[in-house]
């Protein structure tokens, strides 16, 4: 079925909506560039469809917020956790070393404001200067070598485990999860550059989980505290970049996209919530370099399709 | 000790101005922007620098938070400002 914007012209159908939600659930997630694939598959399935269109970016707003609400929703316990961790330091003027979720919380805070300002500031302008799929292509490139770098410059010691023990204190009853604990062990200086690390998303092909679990592993956390942390990390951010631009959807850039959105939306939040469920088992005992493999090869492959 | 009282009523203050220069970038378009703002346009305008708005909010608060926790009560040992 398609969908006709309001002066009568094509905009997009209920199969590509379809299509576009599940290729964005799935790659938000995966360190393999949400924002990449969707310049570079519709390239490569010749869709018509532009990123700079007022009309897809409303749809990819749907998108978005359904990703947001999914890893807020999977994480919840610890969001709650978080929360309360967070309000007990503002009440009590103090982030206790000992309090690992209000030391979660504004670890989570610092890394989040720089990524913010700089998504504020530049993403319209990088996305109107790379927005294109040969540029989409030469980044998710990009991407792979980080990744791998990710994985040679991995520190391993101090390890994320021993750090975590240091900061038990004899007899204390842990009050939150070890995960939590082993995050809450970052330091502040290596949060806010894990958290700027996110804004080099702003690139379509550089991944933004990729680049934060990258960070991640480079000042000492496991593949699956890593993870855990970037998706923590991305919750606000992509859920306050959707909502910021939730009034394109349901204006007039929103004409003929709003039942495609919901489409997509929908598709986006099954996909998530499974990438997500099986990211968290698949970091349990595996490594980064097998999205770094593809995110090269699938990069150098679109790269040559659209070059000859 | 004086020093950290300083430190702590500049980004408080420094906070507070944000948090005023995110609601004004909020407020009012561009036209009517005070001119050294950056973002002013002399010429009749709608538009208003909600990302401008909403960044210099998001520092302020930030500000306001690195004074908050300064002049709280510290844990010895206890690195407790972010």
């Amino acid at each position: 079925m398609l969908v006709y914007a309001a002066g009568g012209g094509h905009v997009i159908t209920y199969f590509q909506a379809v299509v576009i939600g599940l290729l964005q659930g799935v790659t938000e997630l995966f360190p393999i560039s949400s924002l990449g694939h969707a310049v570079i598959l519709p390239k490569l399935l010749g869709w018509h469809l532009s990123q700079k269109q007022p009309y897809f970016l409303a749809f990819l707003v749907a998108t978005h917020l359904a990703t947001a609400i999914v890893l807020f929703l999977f994480f919840l316990p610890e969001w709650l956790r978080i929360l309360r961790g967070l309000g007990r330091s503002l009440r009590d003027r103090q982030i206790s070393p000992r309090d690992a979720d209000a030391r979660l919380a504004w670890l989570l805070v610092v890394g989040t404001i720089p990524a913010g300002l700089l998504g504020l500031l530049f993403e319209h302008p990088l996305r109107s200067l790379f927005a294109n799929p040969k540029a989409a292509a030469a980044f998710l490139m990009l991407n792979g070598l980080l990744l791998f770098a990710s994985e040679l410059l991995r520190r391993r010691a101090p390890g994320a485990p021993e750090r975590a023990r240091a900061l038990e204190q004899p007899g204390e009853t842990p009050t939150s999860p070890e995960a939590e604990k082993r995050l809450a062990t970052l330091g502040f200086r290596e949060a806010v550059g894990v958290g700027t690390a996110q804004a080099a998303a702003l690139f379509p092909g550089i991944s933004r989980a990729g680049v934060t679990m990258g960070g991640g592993l480079f000042v000492g956390l496991t593949h699956e505290d890593a993870a855990r942390y970037a998706f923590l990390l991305a919750t606000p951010i992509i859920g306050a970049a959707a909502l910021l631009k939730l009034p394109d959807l349901f204006g007039s850039n929103g004409n003929g996209v709003r039942g495609p959105a919901l489409a997509g939306a929908v598709c986006a939040g099954v996909a998530a919530w499974a990438s997500v469920k099986f990211l968290m088992r698949y970091f349990e005992t595996n490594r980064l370099t097998p999205f770094a493999a593809y995110c090269l090869l699938a990069g150098t492959a679109a790269l040559l399709v659209f070059v000859f | 000790m004086r020093s950290d009282r300083l430190l702590a009523a500049l980004a408080a203050l420094t906070g507070l101005a944000l948090v005023a220069v995110g609601v004004i970038y909020i407020a009012l378009n561009e036209h009517d922007l005070p001119s050294f703002f950056p973002g002013h346009v002399s010429h009749p305008a709608s538009h208003h620098h909600v990302k401008h708005g909403i960044a210099a909010i998001l520092l302020g608060l930030a500000c306001l938070a690195f004074a908050w926790f300064r002049t709280g009560p510290r844990e010895r040992g206890a690195a407790s400002t972010p």
